[in-house]
């Protein structure tokens, strides 16, 4: 085999981000958490985690482990380590969100479950990195996108130690001065390592790549693109680095967060440049639906440091920070997340049903898969109720966020039926069907060709 | 039928046989696509040498087996190789007009 191969869980991984995300619009239309309750509270805390690990670091994870081998042409380090990967970082969530129910007054044993839980988060995590680290550094040098994916992933690795730090303090294992003193102070922290760096970060250089290849663009690699990567890591040491030094000095980490907004920002500005070059240079004049609506995302992630931007002007980021952060998960990762899961579903399937016949019968196209006429409306649906949300957050009005929940749910739910009749080949008609040869995939399981 | 006759018959024929191997990203066949840089024959021997829209594409090998399948079941050829090269990279310019023309191809814009 000289090619990559498909990942054999990679489905198993978006189906159930899909259903985190599903839970958690589920938990905000009926009012749990934010805004209801506060912002730090124990129910909004296991609804961050729900998003950010349950559904957008499954989601990660998922795909690059079947495009980090993409972006630098070689097969991943271990397929057999994508399972248990999977299991600690399930079981480790799971955990983790009855630690905060216990914290919020649940019932649960009489010792915590945070450190379990942080506990085996991280070791999902450390798995997941050992695996695609070991890929990246055998294929090195690496490219400009590549180099994106393994900033994010030392993110990824600040995060996850942040957070087992917190769960450590919070559930009485460690009273450890400097512990303590990161989990009091090191929260924003976390924050900007998870949504910044591990999320934001890997899905910037993911999407150069991306964008590129679905769109028939030039590769950029130029000045822009460097400088986007320099100021991005820059930002990203400043706030995580810096920003623990600092905490561990006795002081508070503000001023070293607004050094690295900047230079995040202008981070943001010059990826922004250039993903408009891509997309003003693409060949391919009518793209599909997973640009267009990344494109929203794209338009999201403007919107949010245009917001961040007002919020620190106006001296109103910390009675905004909420809306912010729902702009940042819910308009930017999560849309960029469902568009290219809309794509993506529909090549692997393409791949594993089509893949093994091609030349010997006639197949569909990855295009026939999908009916995108109907899948717009839903995207649309679902950026617009994320949009009621993120005003309403802003505006004080909780009852219409719940509304914006319940948008975003119906949207997410029917986008995720489309995935699966993507899946089931439903949309797929007459003898192209499933010709001589071709198998029914599964729902959650790739059948992998063994070279 | 002298041999060089025969020889084109045949490529026509592998031809033939390698349009019906869709590049499944573009949905398009991979000669008017222009992944197929040579075809060799000799007799009933063929080579093609060929390449993928992008390196590391996850649909390199079954683009590679679905073109020797192809070739394979063409009259009159005995045995075939497939080679992936990526000198020179694949780039849209490379299409035939027939599939640029279908696709959509232009030289960008909004």
């Amino acid at each position: 085999m000289t090619g990559v191969t498909l990942s054999r869980w990679t489905m198993s991984y978006f189906a159930l981000a899909v259903l985190c995300l599903l839970g958690a619009q589920a938990l905000m239309a009926l009012g749990f958490g934010y805004p209801a309750a506060d912002v730090a509270a124990p129910e909004t805390l296991l609804l961050v985690h729900l998003v950010a690990v349950g559904w957008l670091s499954l989601l990660m994870c998922g795909a690059l482990f079947q495009f980090v081998p993409v972006l630098v042409a070689r097969p991943i380090h271990s397929n057999g380590l994508a399972l248990p990967t999977l299991a600690c970082l399930v079981a480790g969530l799971a955990l983790l969100l009855f630690g905060f129910l216990q914290l919020a007054g649940g019932a649960g044993p009489a010792w915590s479950l945070l450190p379990w839980g942080g506990g085996l988060l991280a070791l999902g995590f450390a798995l997941a990195l050992w695996n695609l680290g070991c890929t990246l550094w055998a294929a090195r040098p690496l490219a400009l996108p590549s180099r994106f994916v393994t900033a994010g992933l030392a993110s990824l690795a600040a995060t996850a130690l942040l957070g087992f730090t917190f769960t450590l303090v919070f559930g009485g294992v460690s009273s450890a001065q400097p512990l303590v003193a990161l989990t009091a102070q090191g929260v924003p922290l976390h924050i900007v390592a998870g949504f910044g760096g591990w999320l934001t970060f890997t899905a910037m250089g993911v999407s150069y790549r991306l964008l590129a290849m679905f769109m028939l663009a030039p590769e950029l690699d130029g000045a822009s693109t460097r400088w986007a990567f320099r100021l991005g890591v820059a930002a990203l040491a400043v706030a995580i680095i810096g920003g623990t030094l600092i905490v561990w000095l006795g002081a508070r980490p503000g001023w070293m967060l607004l050094a690295a907004g900047l230079l995040g920002l202008a981070a943001l500005g010059l990826y922004g440049r250039d993903i408009v070059q891509l997309y003003k240079r693409r060949k391919r004049r009518v793209i599909e639906l997973n640009s267009r609506m990344a494109s929203v995302a794209l338009v999201n992630l403007a919107a949010a440091a245009l917001l961040g931007i007002v919020l620190v002007g106006t001296g109103t980021l910390g009675d905004h920070s909420g809306a912010l952060l729902f702009l940042v998960a819910f308009g930017w990762l999560s849309g960029l997340g469902l568009a290219k899961l809309y794509k993506i579903v529909a090549f692997l399937t393409w791949l594993e049903c089509y893949g093994p016949v091609l030349g010997k019968v006639d197949a569909p196209r990855v295009q026939d898969l999908v009916v995108e006429p109907r899948a717009v409306r839903f995207f649309i649906f679902y950026y617009a109720a994320m949009w009621v949300g993120t005003l309403a957050l802003l505006a004080g009005a909780p009852l219409l966020f719940r509304a914006g929940a319940v948008g975003m749910l119906l949207a997410t739910g029917a986008i995720a039926a489309e995935l699966v009749r993507t899946r089931r080949l439903a949309d797929v008609r007459g003898a192209v069907r499933l010709p001589e040869g071709a198998r029914q995939p599964r729902l959650l399981v790739s059948m992998v060709r063994q070279g | 039928m002298s041999e060089a006759a025969a020889d084109e018959e045949l490529a026509d024929g592998v031809m033939a046989a390698l349009r019906r191997v869709i590049d499944p990203e573009l949905g398009y066949n991979i000669v008017d696509l222009g992944l197929v840089y040579r075809v060799e024959i000799d007799k009933g021997t063929v080579h093609v040498v060929m390449t993928t829209t992008t390196r590391g594409c996850p649909a390199t090998d079954y683009l590679r087996d679905g073109a020797t399948d192809a070739v394979d079941s063409a009259l009159g050829v005995e045995s075939v190789t497939v080679e992936l090269t990526y000198d020179p990279p694949w780039t849209p310019e490379m299409m035939s007009q027939k599939a640029k023309e279908h696709l959509g191809i232009g030289d960008g814009g909004w």
